[in-house]
């Protein structure tokens, strides 16, 4: 047996020196190699991870933040058809009431002008017999004065 | 070529130091160590959450080895425990593997005194010594081992060998015992026996042709380096899946 040791250099304190050797390996990469590579990717994970949900919940507050812009345009619209509608509702009452107006005043004006003219007339008439008697008095005077010039 | 090949099966010793010697496998080991560490440390300073070309490749690479184990445990927890281990004994053989043929391993050395002119090299693959392949399998055997026990408890991880329930059902208990002691042996001597001979390999081509045929060769050798890394962490990684199984018939 000793043979063999000696043919493969086989010497305890060089076996005992190598398992202290590979015993430091481990613990110095498992230290510095492993331990590290190993938070590293789970901390990338997480990132990742929590990229993933970020964007996620990104995509469905603007699938919200569509939906309500859309009903908004839509309310707007409704709302924009309604003004329309009570303008022109509006604009078509006023329209008939400054006519009516329009014609009221109109019809005054003509009542007015009518009226008026009338009342001219019947001065005029009225002056005209007043002027017709004072002439017809005025004749009759120079016909009782100088009866001969009538005649 | 004074003296033809020249083939060493054991590391040789350099020097002694507190009645440790010195071999230059073992010098070797702690420049891979040092390497592997250093590499480690300088990295770790530098990780980033948004990773460079390196950092991507490294994370992709140990995060895709994690991935495997924790699907091949089908737990998470053993995962956790059993992957430094795992990927050590990878880096480690690995990194020993590939080095072996860098320029100055094995070339660069020293004569000494009455060796007749056969140089020493100054650096050898710590994987073509057996004492680090052994100690490699030592640590596996006895973390398969130990997982087994502490997973299954001492009577049922026992009753996997123990098994007097029926004859066959002995012989199976039994021929499962030897085997698993005799994983020690298949651990080390493969990836000795595998490196070693890529080593020799070389060696003969370059004395054949030293200019052209070692380089495909060196090639094989290195996908050979990576083979057997990958072999030791993966068997490693089995049968301490296979340790904490329930045994047959319980089931």
């Amino acid at each position: 047996m000793q043979a063999l040791f000696d043919a493969f250099g086989l010497n305890l304190p060089l076996l005992l020196a190598q398992i202290v050797n590979f015993g430091i390996v481990l613990v110095a990469l498992t230290y510095f190699l492993y331990k590290p590579i190993n938070k590293v990717l789970t901390e990338r994970q997480q990132k990742i991870a929590q990229g993933v949900e970020d964007a996620e919940r990104a995509a469905k507050k603007l699938a919200t933040a569509d939906s309500v812009a859309a009903s908004k345009v839509h309310e707007a619209e409704e709302e924009a058809e309604g003004i329309v509608v009570s303008a022109r509702e509006e604009a078509t009452s006023q329209k008939s009431r400054i006519v009516k107006e329009a014609e009221a005043r109109a019809a005054q004006v003509a009542a007015d002008a009518e009226a008026r003219a009338k009342e001219t007339a019947a001065k005029a008439l009225r002056d005209s017999e007043k002027e017709v008697a004072r002439l017809a008095v005025l004749a009759a005077e120079k016909i009782l004065r100088h009866p001969e010039k009538a005649a | 070529m004074k003296g033809g090949i020249h083939v060493e099966l054991k590391a040789t010793v350099l020097g002694h130091f507190l009645g440790l010697p010195i071999t230059n496998s073992l010098l070797m080991t702690w420049l891979v160590m040092a390497i592997l560490i250093l590499f480690a440390y300088f990295f770790s300073r530098n990780i980033k959450l948004v990773p460079g070309k390196l950092q991507a490749g490294i994370e992709m690479a140990i995060g895709g080895a994690y991935d495997y184990v924790a699907q091949t445990f089908e737990s998470d927890e053993l995962a956790k425990r059993f992957f430094p281990l795992i990927a050590s004994i990878f880096l480690l053989v690995f990194v020993s593997n590939e080095l072996e043929f860098f320029p100055g391993v094995g070339s660069i050395g020293f004569f000494q005194p009455g060796s007749g002119g056969v140089l020493t090299p100054l650096l050898r693959a710590p994987t073509a010594d057996l004492n680090l392949t052994l100690a490699l399998a030592f640590i596996s055997f006895f973390t398969i081992e130990i997982t087994g026990l502490a997973t299954l408890g001492f009577f049922k991880y026992a009753g996997k060998y123990v098994n007097v329930t029926s004859p066959v059902g002995f012989a199976v208990g039994l021929i499962e015992f030897i085997s698993n002691l005799g994983r020690l042996i298949s651990f080390s001597f493969r990836l000795f026996g595998n490196i070693f001979a890529g080593e020799v390999m070389i060696l003969v081509a370059g004395f054949f042709l030293p200019y052209v045929l070692p380089a495909p060769l060196m090639a094989f050798e290195m996908f050979i380096g990576l083979i057997q890394a990958i072999v030791f962490a993966m068997l490693t990684l089995f049968f301490i899946k296979l340790a904490i199984a329930e045994p047959h018939g319980s089931h």
